[in-house]
Parts: structure tokens; C-alpha cells; sequence
């Protein structure tokens, strides 16, 4: 176990070193001259020389690279050339909004999709099954920004019962300070039984998490109806039916179980790429989440950050697979062998 | 399901290939503006309204319908054309090359694909060859990944080792009953990946990475008109739409084929 | 079950005497914090932290006190004497002296960025007595109406921090000036950017009924920014699309604001190289916009102004010769300009995320192509499109180029003297002209206007036509400011003297 851990470990840490590089490649391949981006409009001459000392871009490109893993290594990732400050803390303060947004729609994810794909999966071939089906694969064919927008335009303009933007109502701040524990407001709020900041976080998160929904519930929903109709066809499903537990039974307590590894993998996988699904939906719902802080850096062509966003992301999706990777090795000694 | 599929496909592909002939105002997919006529709601003479500078969003829609599939058919050409071989030739030669061409790859998808385009397209000047150059990065590794298992696995094969007895060469066997077998499951990768490439390659024009005005991009006419969409709808809906069902299509097409192609998949007809 | 309908209160809490003004705005608060160089939207902000010594008031069209209480002028307006209010306090405590005052003049001369070019005439800032400041200046200058202006004339304490750590120590978020609010949180990629507070010492009090808190939030997206201030999250928005505008005109929760702007935009041709050198060429392009059908298609958000001088300004002219659509005139300047019938490209480049220039380099590109001219329309960040047109080789430059002007204080010489003017290195002469005649003119014309406003506006006069002779330019419009504010607020006047500023401190909540 120890061997497999250490291997997967090393791996993980390769694959990082070179996502390292491809963002380093990234954000010194750059177009426009940076340096004009740093000084800011109305610069004179003499300023924009000193950015590009402040840049490193006087340097050759092998120490740029030694530099930039240098700094990458002591929290120094850069300057952001919008917000003129530490791309890390830029990132620090984004997560909390990602991670509520994220875990809000993973968590829609598996109270739809599970059900959905157990009901998909009993009713197999049948009206309900192709219902579902139907619903699952318009979810992962959905433009995300364009859900985004039309939901926006129904349920807050025209119904009014959702607010449009941001992450809770500003205004709750005037009348007494908002409580900073996780930076998470819904949870900060849960925790020091702050009930108007749960309710607005709770109103603020409804749409966007929706948005972000559609596709892990279509992910979902295929997955656990593929793998409960592949574990019910074994044998030994059939040794349960012929003990005379019926279906629903076969499907709750016995197939549920060993269709549950695959999925949690999946979920990993579709929390990393719903992380980046979310440039598209925060701007439009103005979430103060990694998302936007992207969006806007794209549109600034603010690069210490996009590379900086990118290679965050990417080591968050590398530490979950190690995890889930690790965890299944835990619970599946099978897994070893390979 | 298929056959929904089917039509949908096909009449996509219709209106792509006879749209100066389908459109009202074939024009309007280039650079003709009407400042006098912006902003209209739809109406019999522009079923899907006008945009922000007066042309008939109908017309280029139906214009649109040639950008999205061609992106992805280059993107997926090029992700097949550059992982097929090396994975080819990782699965099959194995050792120090699988491991660096493994590495390689497991680099690449460590960074979700949306991510890894949307960064190399902001530092490339915005046009449809940058967007196909930016997926197919992000897209190869998947095939490469696809093809070396299905290499790896034939490798060990008995009739693979009678065909080395024989003195028969490397590449022949590579080509002739190597990479027959890995043809399926890259065939129905690609069907599978059709849609998911549309809406990667619409959402980057929508944050204004890939093609540029006066081009009927889908995403970019949702981009265009999100600034007025609360008070004109129709601008970002129609759109929007073309999108999903194009991506759905696609999907559903793709979906079939696997199940009639792939026995491990299949899904219970 | 918890109350899922988005219920929301007005910008007041419940406290007693706390009420908080959001100002939404569309991009970044503050990209600048220093008061001697900042030159961009941060002066939303600015104007509540800082103040200058005199104000413009658009609505009486004169120049009124505010720092200063009194000024004279002698020599023939080369020598200015301004007295200064007493009691005035900086928000770090020091009091207001014109030593101060003073020395925070002559740190912006001195450090020469930003608007610091609105000081050109001055020799000298003195300060004979604690609160007498002179001004001195090499030829006659309006200094009462200089410093009146947006940028680069607030008074502030120099004394803040040791002189080589104050550029630091604004950049690190803090703010020395004497106006009405002071700064109480900055955080900078959050959805409310900045908070200011009541500073307690203002020496204009507070009594009465005043606002006790700007707060200001930044959403990108005009169609949310509508709906917040339709549910009352903030109190004014800055900048809506027109149609949204009129979407909200008789709304109850709202009161909508329409005023002519001194904002134009200018389509600048790059008159150093490529086929806009050509004067012919130049003319045929001027003459295949469509003006009147760019202004409609803005939909009551612009106006067409003849000329360069905007309305409400001295030397502005309604008569003013200008070029309309007509293509046959068009056609016939091209063929004279000896344009060979080859495929021309031209470089066109506008400020990225801004829709109303977006919409006009769409038309443009679809106006010029029945003439053969292929456009390519480039949206680049405002520095990287700066860059680009300050590119040392002129072929590196765009051909067309889109940008807002206003002025720094209420008069005309702001556009000619940074865009018309010749300059050895591009800066804001971003059609790179340079005309003898009208160098000198420009020259001599602030002189002129000090001595005799007639003389001066007969000036300008002389100056705009020689400029429609050579057509460097065209001007495509100028903007209206138009606001939306929640209904409850009373007070607020629009001042193009300004642009986009609120002064919260003069507003009823």
C-alpha cells in the first residue's frame, strides 16, 4: 500500500512540474507587451522600462523559468497585472465563492442524478427511462453560459423569485458585519446562526448552482443508471432475484453499493471540470468565485493570473484524483495489482 | 434515439450547406448593417428578431450552422491525426516511451480541457484557426490515452507474436492489425466528442476568444447580446438554442453509435 | 420554510443616521490611488476623498469656491491669488495651509504624469502667508478654472509620509484629503470594492440630512446592474444601454436622469502612414460614415455634435462645418485620392468591453466595405490599443482609431492641445497630425480666451475649420449621461465638469 501511495504521490508531483511549465510556456508567449498592461494607461516611458524589470522580462528565458518555479514554490505567483497584487491571495480570496458554488452543485448533483438514474434504471427501456435519458443528455449538451442567462432572465427578471447577482445582499453588511470564519458566507452564516446572511446566500446560490448543475446531473444520472443495470445483469444479482428479493430491493441495497466507487471517481472528475465550467456562469451572475477572477483576467489579458488560475485548478484536480485514487486503493486492494 | 439523432444531423448539415439559398438575408452574415432597423422583435419579415446593428438573426444563424461542426471536425481531425500515432506507438513499443508519452499526456489532462484552451487562446490573437489550435491541445491526449490501451492490450495477443516470429516488420504490423482494432473505440470517441468540442469552442467565442464580428459564431451572438438581453431576449435565445440542439444532436447521435458499435457499452435496447 | 422571494431593502439600514449610497459602476474603482497622478475611473471615488480649491458649476457656468473662498488675479492673469478656508482639516489630521496646499501642487508638477499638464503655464506656487496661496505664470492662464478641474488638482497632504514612501503609502490604499467621506475598506475583487465613511472633522458639517456611507460596487453587466437598482441594492447606476435606460423611465422604485455630456468620440486616421496619409483618402472615408445612422442606432444614448467642441463649452459652434454621409462625394475622393482599386485593409482599433464603441466600429466596418475597404476591427485592452498606437515604427499602427475625450476643466483647450498638437512622440495625437499653423494657433489660444472669452472663441473657431480642412478626424458623437437613481434621493445634479461623479455629500437620502 505504502509502495502504490508512494508511486501515486510521485506521479502527481511530475504532473504538477509539468503544468508548471505549460502555464510558465503560457504566460511568457504573450502577444501584447506586458509591460504596457503593468504600468497601466496614461504610463510614460520610463515607467513602463521599470515594469519590465519588475516582470523579469530582461531575463533570459532559462532564468525566467528557474525563477518562476521558485516563486511558484515560496507562494510568489506573481503579480496580477490588474489588481496590481499577489495573484495568490487574488486566488485565496476567489476559492471560498468557487467552492460554494461547486459544492452546492455537486451536491444537487448526486440528490437528482442518484434517484434519477436508480428510477432510469428500473424502469430500463420504459417511458421513465427514456424520460430520464432524454433529461440527461440535454444536461450535458447544455451551453452553460446560455442556461446561465436564460435562467437569469425567468426566474429573477420576469418571475422575481431569485435575486440576479452576487453572492448575498450587500446591504446586510451596513446593518451588522458579516461573520468571516470559512469565507464561505452560507456556511460562516450556519455557523454563527446568522439567519438573514443563510437565507440571501441561500436565495444568491439557487441559480447559479442550477446552472452549474446540469451537466454533473447529466453525468450523474448516465453513470449510476449504467453501472446499477451492469452490476443487476451479473450473477450475482441473479442469485439475489433468485432468492426472492424483488427489484427494488436488488437495485437499493445490493446494486447501489459496488456502483458507488465509480461514481465517486467521476465526481472528482466533474467537480474539476465543473471548477472550470464556472467562468462562464459566475460572470453573468456576478460570483465573486475563481471563475469570474478568470473571466475578467482573460478579458484583461491579465496573464500572471490566467496562468495562475489554470495551474491552480490543475493541482486542485491532481490532489483529488490522488485522493480518490488513494481512497479506492484503501477500500479495493484489487486496485494494487495494476 | 438514433434516428432523432440522424434527422437532426442531417438537417443541420442541410441548412449549413444551402443556407445562401435557406437565409432571407445572406448579407447579414457578413458585413452588411442596418442602423435604422436595430433591435427588432421578431416579426414575419425577421422570424428571430434583429441584433444590435440591425441584422436578421435568423440568417445568420442558419450562416452558423457551418462554423460550429467545422470546428470540430478539424479539432477532432487533428487530435486523431496526433494521438492516435503516438499512442500507437506507446502501447504497442511500451517501456520508457510509453512512460514519457504517458506522462505527457497525464500533464496535459490534469488541466480540465475548457481550462487548458481558454489560457492558450487569451495568448493567441483571436481567430477560428487559433480556437481549433487551442482545443486540438487539449484534446489530443485523450486519444493518445484511448489507442495506446487498446495497443497494450493487443500487444500481448498470440497472434501478434506468431506475425514477430514470421519476421514480419514493425510498422506492418502497427498498421495492418494494430490499429484496425483501435479504429472502433476512436471512432466512437469522436461521435462522443462532437458535442462536447461544440459547446468548448462556442463557450470560447462567447468569452470572445475565438472568432470575431462580423463571423454568425453562435457564442459570439450570445456574447454580442448579452448587454441587451434583458430588454431584447431574442438576441441571446435563438442563439443559444442552435447551440443546445446542435450539442444534443450530436450527443445523441453519438450515444447510438456507441451502443450499435461498442458491445461493452451497450445499454439495454 | 425559508422566504425564497428576493425581498430587499433600499439602500438605508435601519440604524438610526446610517445611510449608505452604492454607487454601481461597470469596471474597476480604483486603478489609481494617487491624487497627483491618477487619471482614470478611480475619480469616482476621488472626488468624495478629495477636493480641489475651486468648483465648477455647470448649472451657473462659473467657477466657485470650495478650498479657496476667494481668489483675484493681477499682472494680466499671470499672477493668481487664492485665500483659503479656514478650519479645514486633512483626513490625517494636519490642518489645510497653503504651505500645504502648495506643496501638493507642486508634488503633481513635479512628478509630471497624469493631468499634470493643466499646470503647464505655472513658474511658481508660493505660500506668503498661512492661508494665502499666489500663483505665478509664464503667460496668462485661467488658474481659477485649472484648478476647478477633474484631475490633478486636489490639495493634499504631502506630509503623510516621508516624501520618497507617499506614492507607496497611496498605493497601499489610504487617502489624505480634505472631502467630505474617507476611505473605510478596500477589497478590490469583491463585489462592493470600496467603502468610504463620514469623515467626522469635514468642514462642511453634518448636519442635516446626509449620507454616511459611499459604498461602490462593480458589476460588468448592465442588464444586473438595472436590476439591483430596481431592487433597491444600490442607489445610482452609473452607466446603462439605452434600452435598458428607457426600460427604466417612469419605473416607481426609480428616477431616471438625461443630461448632455462634454464626452465625445473621436475617430482618429493615422495621418503618418498607410492610405490614411492621404488626404483625399481621409475625406472618402469621413464621407461614407453613416453619422445620422450610427446615432440611431444608439437609440437616444448619443448625440451628434458638428465640430470637435461639444455643447455647453466656450468656442462651440453649432454651424460648425462638418462631414455627412454621401457616397457619390465618397467615391469621387477616392478616386482623387489615387487609390489604386486594390483590397485595402484598415486597422481598426476600439477599448475592449465597451458596446457603444463596438457598435460603431461595426458600422464603420460594414459603411466602408461598398467602397472596397476591407476593415478589421480589433476590441484591446485601453493600454495594449495605447500601446499599439504608440508603436514606434507608424506602420505598426492601427489606421483608425476609437476614443473618448473629455475634458479636465471646463474649456475646449483640453482636445487640441492633446490631441491636434504636434508631438515629436505620440501620445494622445493619436492621428499623428502635425500642422504649423494650427500648432501655433493652439499656441496662442489659452492667452487669447483669458484676455478676451470673444477673441478666444472666435479662436477655436479658426482652429476647429482649419482642422475640417485636413480631416485627421471625425468626431462620431457626443454622449448623454443617462442615470438611474432609487426614487427617494434629492439633490442630484449631473455635472459634465465631472464626468460620472457623484457628490454624495451635497445629495438627501
Amino acid at each position: 500500500m505504502t509502495r502504490y501511495a508512494l508511486r501515486r504521490v510521485g506521479l502527481s508531483i511530475i504532473v504538477v512540474s509539468g503544468v508548471m511549465v505549460l502555464t510558465f510556456l503560457i504566460s511568457h508567449v504573450i502577444p501584447a507587451d506586458p509591460a504596457v498592461n503593468w504600468a497601466g494607461p496614461h504610463a510614460s516611458a520610463s515607467q513602463i522600462a521599470r515594469a519590465r524589470v519588475i516582470l523579469g522580462l530582461n531575463r533570459p528565458v532559462w532564468s525566467q523559468i528557474l525563477h518562476y518555479f521558485s516563486g511558484i514554490l515560496s507562494g510568489n505567483w506573481g503579480i496580477s497585472i490588474r489588481t496590481h497584487r499577489s495573484v495568490l491571495s487574488d486566488l485565496m480570496q476567489a476559492v471560498p465563492a468557487s467552492l460554494e458554488l461547486v459544492g452546492a452543485a455537486i451536491a444537487i448533483a448526486v440528490v437528482v442524478g442518484i434517484p434519477l438514474g436508480l428510477v432510469s434504471a428500473r424502469y430500463a427501456v420504459k417511458f421513465p427511462d427514456h424520460f430520464v435519458r432524454l433529461f440527461a443528455v440535454i444536461g450535458v449538451s447544455m451551453p452553460a453560459f446560455w442556461l446561465a442567462l436564460i435562467l437569469q432572465l425567468v426566474f429573477s427578471r420576469d418571475l422575481h423569485w431569485f435575486p440576479t447577482a452576487g453572492e448575498y445582499n450587500p446591504v446586510l453588511a451596513y446593518a451588522h458585519p458579516i461573520p468571516h470564519i470559512t469565507g464561505i458566507p452560507l456556511i460562516d452564516g450556519l455557523l454563527r446562526w446568522d439567519w438573514p446572511l443563510v437565507t440571501s446566500s441561500l436565495q444568491h446560490l439557487v441559480l447559479p448552482a442550477c446552472v452549474v448543475a446540469s451537466y454533473p446531473v447529466g453525468v450523474v444520472t448516465r453513470m449510476v443508471r449504467a453501472k446499477v443495470l451492469e452490476v443487476s445483469e451479473e450473477t450475482h444479482s441473479q442469485m439475489i432475484r433468485s432468492l426472492g428479493f424483488s427489484e427494488r430491493a436488488l437495485l437499493g441495497r445490493f446494486s447501489l453499493r459496488l456502483a458507488w466507487s465509480p461514481v465517486v471517481q467521476v465526481l472528482a472528475l466533474v467537480f474539476a471540470y465543473s471548477l472550470a465550467n464556472t467562468f462562464l456562469v459566475e460572470a453573468v451572475f456576478d460570483w465573486p468565485g475563481l471563475g469570474n477572477y478568470a473571466a475578467q483576467s482573460i478579458e484583461t489579458l491579465d496573464v500572471p493570473a490566467i496562468a495562475g488560475v489554470t495551474l491552480f485548478v490543475a493541482m486542485v484536480y491532481v490532489i483529488l484524483n490522488l485522493l480518490v485514487d488513494l481512497a479506492q486503493a484503501l477500500f479495493d486492494p484489487r486496485v494494487l495489482i495494476s | 434515439m438514433l434516428s432523432a439523432g440522424v434527422i437532426t444531423v442531417g438537417a443541420l448539415v442541410l441548412i449549413a450547406v444551402f443556407a445562401p439559398l435557406l437565409a432571407p438575408f445572406p448579407g447579414d452574415a457578413s458585413v452588411a448593417t442596418h442602423p435604422f432597423s436595430v433591435l427588432q422583435a421578431p416579426t414575419w419579415l425577421h422570424p428571430f428578431g434583429t441584433d444590435e446593428v440591425g441584422r436578421d438573426i435568423l440568417s445568420r444563424v442558419m450562416y452558423g450552422a457551418r462554423i460550429s461542426p467545422l470546428i470540430a471536425v478539424a479539432v477532432l481531425l487533428i487530435a486523431t491525426v496526433v494521438g492516435v500515432p503516438l499512442g500507437l506507438v506507446a502501447g504497442y513499443f511500451g517501456g520508457v516511451l510509453d512512460d514519457v508519452i504517458m506522462r505527457v499526456t497525464d500533464i496535459f489532462l490534469a488541466v480540465p480541457a475548457l481550462l487548458l484552451a481558454l489560457a492558450l487562446s487569451s495568448v493567441l490573437t483571436p481567430t477560428i484557426g487559433s480556437t481549433i489550435a487551442a482545443i486540438s491541445v487539449t484534446w489530443w491526449p485523450w486519444y493518445a490515452r484511448l489507442v495506446r490501451g487498446e495497443a497494450a492490450s493487443i500487444r500481448g495477443r498470440r497472434y501478434i507474436e506468431s506475425c514477430r516470429a514470421l519476421g514480419i516488420p514493425r510498422w506492418r504490423i502497427l498498421w495492418r492489425h494494430v490499429l484496425p482494432n483501435a479504429t472502433t473505440p476512436v471512432l466512437v470517441q469522436m461521435s462522443l466528442d462532437f458535442g462536447t468540442v461544440i459547446l468548448t469552442a462556442s463557450a470560447l467565442s462567447f468569452l470572445g476568444l475565438g472568432v470575431q464580428d462580423p463571423s454568425p459564431d453562435w457564442g459570439l451572438m450570445v456574447s454580442e447580446g448579452q448587454a441587451y438581453f434583458l430588454t431584447n431576449w431574442w438576441l441571446v435565445t435563438f442563439p443559444g438554442l442552435a447551440i443546445l440542439i446542435t450539442a444534443l444532436a450530436f450527443n445523441i447521435l453519438g450515444d447510438g453509435l456507441r451502443d450499435r458499435l461498442d458491445p461493452r457499452h451497450r445499454m439495454f435496447q | 420554510m425559508l422566504g425564497l422571494v428576493a425581498a430587499a431593502t433600499p439602500g438605508a439600514s435601519a440604524a438610526s443616521g446610517h445611510s449608505t449610497f452604492t454607487y454601481d459602476t461597470y469596471t474597476q474603482v480604483m486603478t489609481s490611488w494617487d491624487p497627483s497622478t491618477d487619471y482614470s475611473n478611480e475619480i469616482i471615488a476621488m472626488q468624495e476623498m478629495y477636493e480641489t480649491l475651486t468648483r465648477y458649476d455647470s448649472q451657473t457656468k462659473q467657477v466657485t469656491p470650495l478650498l479657496a473662498t476667494s481668489w483675484s488675479s493681477s499682472d494680466g492673469g499671470k499672477t493668481w491669488t487664492f485665500q483659503l478656508r479656514h478650519g479645514v482639516t486633512f483626513h490625517t489630521g494636519r490642518p489645510l495651509t497653503a504651505a500645504a496646499a502648495a506643496a501638493s501642487i507642486n508634488r503633481t508638477i513635479k512628478l509630471n504624469q497624469g493631468a499634470a499638464y493643466i499646470w503647464g503655464a505655472v513658474s511658481s506656487v508660493t505660500a506668503p502667508s498661512t492661508y494665502t496661496l499666489v500663483i505665478h505664470c509664464k503667460y496668462a492662464s485661467p488658474i481659477d478654472l485649472i484648478s476647478s478641474s477633474d484631475y490633478g488638482a486636489y490639495i493634499f497632504d504631502t506630509q503623510a509620509a516621508p516624501a520618497a514612501g507617499l506614492a507607496k503609502w497611496f498605493a497601499a490604499g489610504h487617502d489624505a484629503g480634505t472631502g467630505p467621506y474617507t476611505v473605510e475598506s478596500n477589497t478590490p475583487n469583491a463585489e462592493v470594492a470600496l467603502t468610504l465613511k463620514a469623515f467626522t472633522k469635514y468642514w462642511g458639517g453634518w448636519s442635516g440630512n446626509h449620507f454616511t456611507q459611499v459604498a461602490f460596487r462593480v458589476t460588468p453587466e448592465a442588464s444586473t446592474a438595472a436590476q439591483l437598482v430596481d431592487q433597491g441594492q444600490v442607489s445610482f447606476v452609473e452607466q446603462l444601454t439605452p434600452q435598458l435606460w428607457k426600460a427604466q423611465v417612469g419605473q416607481s422604485s426609480v428616477q431616471t436622469t438625461s443630461n448632455p455630456s462634454w464626452q465625445n468620440l473621436i475617430t482618429f486616421f493615422n495621418t503618418s502612414s498607410g492610405p490614411m496619409a492621404n488626404e483625399n483618402f481621409r475625406k472618402a472615408v469621413s464621407t461614407a460614415i453613416d453619422y445620422k445612422g450610427i446615432v440611431a442606432a444608439l437609440q437616444g444614448g448619443v448625440v451628434r455634435t458638428p465640430g470637435i467642441i461639444p455643447a455647453g463649452l466656450v468656442g462651440y459652434d453649432a454651424s460648425a462645418p462638418e462631414y455627412g454621409l454621401s457616397m457619390t462625394k465618397a467615391k469621387s475622393y477616392l478616386k482623387a485620392s489615387g487609390y489604386s482599386g486594390k483590397k485595402e485593409s484598415l486597422t481598426l482599433t476600439y477599448t475592449q468591453g465597451d458596446a457603444d464603441e463596438q457598435l460603431a466600429a461595426q458600422l464603420i466596418q460594414s459603411e466602408l466595405a461598398p467602397l472596397g475597404l476591407t476593415v478589421k476591427v480589433e476590441a484591446l485592452q485601453w493600454a495594449t490599443q495605447w500601446a499599439k498606437a504608440q508603436a514606434k515604427s507608424p506602420s505598426a499602427r492601427q489606421d483608425i482609431f476609437l476614443m473618448y475625450w473629455w475634458p479636465d476643466y471646463a474649456d475646449p483647450f483640453s482636445w487640441f492641445t492633446n490631441l491636434y498638437l504636434g508631438e515629436a512622440t505620440p501620445y494622445f495625437n493619436l492621428s499623428y497630425y502635425n500642422n504649423k499653423t494650427v500648432n501655433a494657433q493652439i499656441g496662442r489660444v489659452e492667452a487669447t480666451l483669458a484676455v478676451s472669452k470673444s477673441a478666444g472663441a472666435a479662436l477655436y473657431d479658426t482652429i476647429q475649420n482649419e482642422i475640417y480642412q485636413d480631416a485627421p478626424t471625425t468626431t462620431l458623437w457626443t454622449v448623454k449621461y443617462q442615470r438611474v437613481l432609487t426614487a427617494g434621493i434629492k439633490g442630484y445634479q449631473d455635472n459634465p465638469a465631472y464626468p460620472n461623479v457623484v457628490f454624495v455629500y451635497n445629495l438627501k437620502p
